[in-house]
């Protein structure tokens, strides 16, 4: 109940016509939209963040849900928002993945945004049964011997584990049957009862199998070896040299807010990421929190939609 | 097993504890009774709480919402005919004609008693059989999911007490409603008139427009139906020795099968209550009752889908494979607590593990206790006016269905689908078979298709591997059975009207 009279609270304050200045900013609650359904991944990490800002920017931070199209109702309804500040979002991957999967979209991923921070990153880890592959190059030896017959189980169609095992596909030349489930969990369990035989999903789902003894992690997506799995090797530096896939969290807001509250934003999300309680729980779930520029959020939007549009030409993904 | 599991009765009969199981049961009961809210709302909406509890009263805490839920969902829909969780949306069939002959006191305490003894069954499964079972559903692959799901469909044609044709249309129609969305195996959209559907139609708005709303419009066109019957003396209410033990065998039976269906990921409660009812209605001597408040078509899809919500604990805890969106979210509260879940947790956490399991045992006492008193309370929210009922149901509906994904799109949908289920019902359409065509046609063609994809095309799997042998068999011999029966009937039918027509001849 609270929390719906929260949400009133902005259309209150914007009819009384409050003036826009960096210098009183925020003098009333800010909304941060979320483009996934409560208690998913997205929700926590905004959660986890929402608290300390508040306490710092001295004005409630409420999260709102606005889930649908993978993410995208949400990116839609925030590029169309006013950019005075009050209205901001949790960004995840899926932005980037959605500008190559979507034959259209009603706004622009980069121009309609003001990129504030990324918040954590994390990589992607393919994993067999134990004992299955020798080690990454035996995994890709033995598929492009026999092209076609080894499974990939993965998330689901246009996820970014989808899209990085077609990328693994392109830069290592060997050809796999990639097999949609839904969400990494189902796959995990389609792993471990042998119906395909490697997954790629992120850290929090690998993990356990593999101190279980279920499964070998065979290498990590990222550029460099992740600091939480420094044994794991990674694509780069064996099967495709330059393959480098992160996904991440991070803050955006409509396109056009005023650089001292954009500055002023950034200054918070940066102090709530640097407490330990909050840096912790995002390690808790599997990522590496990683406070950024605006500039470079952005630009690490832009490289990844580049290379996501060649994969999903290449794998032939038809678009939606 | 015993020692281990009072270990877990010492950890959660700590007082601190034992609270929290009794705030998450009596959660879930509320929120299982308020139309369309469901349990996943009020986890999520906890999940932050839990940030400051220990991993074992925060798992206790968001299971009992859970399985509260399961007891809560009935009573809306036999006082009401608002199926609050779609695994009791079998439980409308039976229980609301019977709350509508004056006898809701009477339905909701065999409700309560069959949902109590499932998943006492359920949870003695979780103690004695968590690994082996888990070791088996392990071997469930796409094309036994496939067969699984076409048995579902064979056994639910029989749910329907009127026309097979119609009951088969309606059925068809349900699945052309699942197709919604995006595809699971291109990821293409299809039917998305709006980004509102791209995630489908919500299966919360076809059930409350379908069969809550449709009934108020129902009853708001029709004055004879408004008029309610109560029955508030608790002789009434209590069932005779010879009723009790007439239902021990359906609620045995419906505890089997959601045992059994639970411990799947991903097939779960909904299916199991299905299930049991096609089967009751099966062995049934009088399969003509079915429909109008037949007491075993209650007691065993109620005791089935109890028994699920109980077994659909096995993967999540044995393996750390989340079956379903709930599981996930209670996975997530535990690995935000730092404890990673996976096929090591009874190993590495045995307080927790079995903490939690005898928290399932001691949760479904808590809820027993609290449902008896609370049945003359229900009971006496029918002798509220209509006029004064009606409208703040509908509120209700919209509020819940608006809570699932903040869509005002599944608000209007609901609407809708509230006329539309009202016409259907003039019509003698009965709304059952379109949501089971919902729910189970996208499972059938996932699976199909994945099957296809991992197999190459190659059908001969679901004849060559065991056990979906064993499931293309069954649906053969109940499919056969049905034609038979069918057929013998039928001549029956032919030869009566022929000695008749001899008879006039003469």
């Amino acid at each position: 109940m609270l929390k719906k009279l929260m949400l009133a609270l902005p259309v209150v304050a914007m009819m009384s016509g409050a003036a826009i200045a960096a210098d009183d900013y925020p003098d009333r609650s800010i909304r941060f939209i979320i483009g996934f359904g409560a208690g998913g991944n997205a929700d926590t990490v905004a959660r986890l963040l929402a608290e300390p800002m508040t306490k710092d920017l001295g004005q409630p931070v409420v999260v709102e849900s606005k889930p649908g199209a993978g993410g995208n109702v949400a990116s839609d309804f925030v590029s169309k928002s006013d950019p005075d500040g009050y209205t901001m979002q949790l960004m995840v991957g899926g932005h980037a993945v959605s500008a190559a999967m979507y034959n259209s979209q009603p706004f622009d991923p980069l121009a309609d945004f003001t990129f504030i921070s990324t918040i954590g990153q994390f990589p992607f880890f393919v994993a067999a049964q134990a004992g299955a592959y020798e080690n990454i190059e035996d995994l890709i030896a033995k598929a492009k011997a026999a092209p076609g017959t080894i499974k990939i189980g993965h998330s689901g169609v246009g996820s970014t584990q989808n899209l990085t095992g077609e990328l693994m596909d392109l830069e290592t030349g060997a050809d796999f049957i990639h097999v949609p489930y839904k969400g990494g969990a189902a796959a995990a369990t389609a792993l471990l009862g042998g119906e395909v035989d490697v997954v790629i999903d992120t850290g929090t789902i690998m993990t356990p199998q593999q101190e279980a003894g279920k499964f070998d992690i065979l290498a990590v997506s990222s550029k460099d070896r992740w600091p939480d799995k420094p044994e794991v090797p990674t694509l780069a530096e064996t099967v495709a040299p330059g393959f480098d896939v992160v996904s991440w969290t991070g803050v955006g807001m409509p396109a056009g807010v005023d650089p001292a509250i954009a500055d002023k934003v950034r200054a918070s999300v940066h102090a709530a990421i640097a407490d330990p309680e909050v840096s912790a729980r995002i390690e808790k779930l599997g990522a590496k929190p990683s406070p950024s520029s605006g500039e470079d959020m952005r630009a690490m939007v832009d490289s990844q939609i580049a290379v996501w549009k060649k994969v999903v030409d290449s794998a032939g993904i038809q678009k939606r | 097993m015993i020692d281990q599991f009072l270990l877990g009765l010492s950890v959660v009969l700590q007082p601190e504890v034992l609270m929290y199981a009794f705030f998450g049961v009596f959660l879930g009961q509320v929120i299982g009774v308020l139309p369309g809210v469901g349990a996943i709302t009020a986890i999520s909406l906890l999940l932050p709480v839990t940030f400051y509890l220990d991993p074992t009263s925060s798992v206790i805490l968001l299971a009992g919402i859970y399985y509260g839920s399961q007891y809560g969902g009935a009573i809306a829909s036999i006082l009401l005919n608002l199926p609050g969780t779609p695994s009791s949306v079998v439980t409308c069939l039976e229980g609301y004609p019977l709350a509508r002959s004056g006898r809701a006191g009477f339905a909701l305490l065999i409700t309560a008693l069959s949902s109590f003894v499932g998943s006492m069954i359920g949870v003695v499964v979780v103690v004695l059989a968590a690994i082996p079972m888990a070791a088996f559903a392990l071997k469930f692959g796409a094309p036994e999911y496939t067969m699984l799901v076409a048995l579902g469909l064979v056994a639910a044609s029989l749910i329907s007490s009127g026309s097979q044709l119609r009951a088969f249309s309606m059925a068809l129609v349900g699945i052309a409603l699942g197709m919604v969305g995006s595809d699971a195996s291109t990821g293409q959209y299809r039917f998305v008139a709006t980004d509102a559907l791209a995630d489908g139609i919500s299966l919360v708005s076809l059930a409350m427009g379908l069969f809550g709303l449709s009934e108020i419009i129902r009853n708001a066109a029709n004055s004879e139906a408004r008029k309610s019957k109560i029955q508030l003396s608790f002789k009434d209410i209590f069932p005779s020795k010879a009723e009790l033990r007439s239902l021990v065998a359906p609620v045995g039976r419906g505890a089997t099968i959601g045992s059994f269906f639970g411990a799947l990921p991903g097939t779960g409660a909904a299916i199991a209550s299905f299930m049991s009812y096609a089967f009751e209605r099966r062995v049934s001597r009088t399969p003509e009752k079915f429909g109008k408040g037949h007491l075993p078509g209650l007691c065993a899809p109620e005791a089935s889908n109890n028994a699920a919500a109980q077994t659909s604990f096995i993967p999540t805890l044995t393996l750390g494979v989340p079956g379903d969106a709930v599981m996930a979210l209670i996975i997530g509260a535990l690995i935000l607590n730092g404890i990673i879940p996976g096929p090591r947790l009874i190993v590495d956490e045995p307080e927790l593990f079995w903490g939690v399991i005898a928290s399932f045992f001691v949760g479904n006492i808590i809820l027993l206790i609290i449902n008896i008193p609370l049945i003359g309370i229900w009971v006496r929210l029918l002798s509220i006016p209509y006029y004064r009922l009606y409208p703040a149901i509908v509120l209700l509906i919209c509020v819940g269905v608006y809570s699932h994904r903040s869509s005002v799109t599944d608000v209007v949908l609901t609407l809708v689908f509230g006329l539309i289920g009202y016409i259907m019902k003039r019509y003698r359409f009965e709304p059952a078979p379109v949501l089971l065509g919902f729910v189970l046609g996208p499972m059938l063609e996932e699976n199909f298709r994945r099957t296809m994809l991992l197999y190459g095309g190659d059908f001969s799997v679901f004849v060559t591997r065991p056990i979906s042998a064993v499931l293309v068999g069954c649906g053969a011999l109940l499919l056969g059975f049905t034609l038979l029966s069918a057929f013998i009937s039928h001549r029956r039918a032919l030869k009566a009207k022929h000695q008749q027509g001899g008879s006039y001849s003469v």
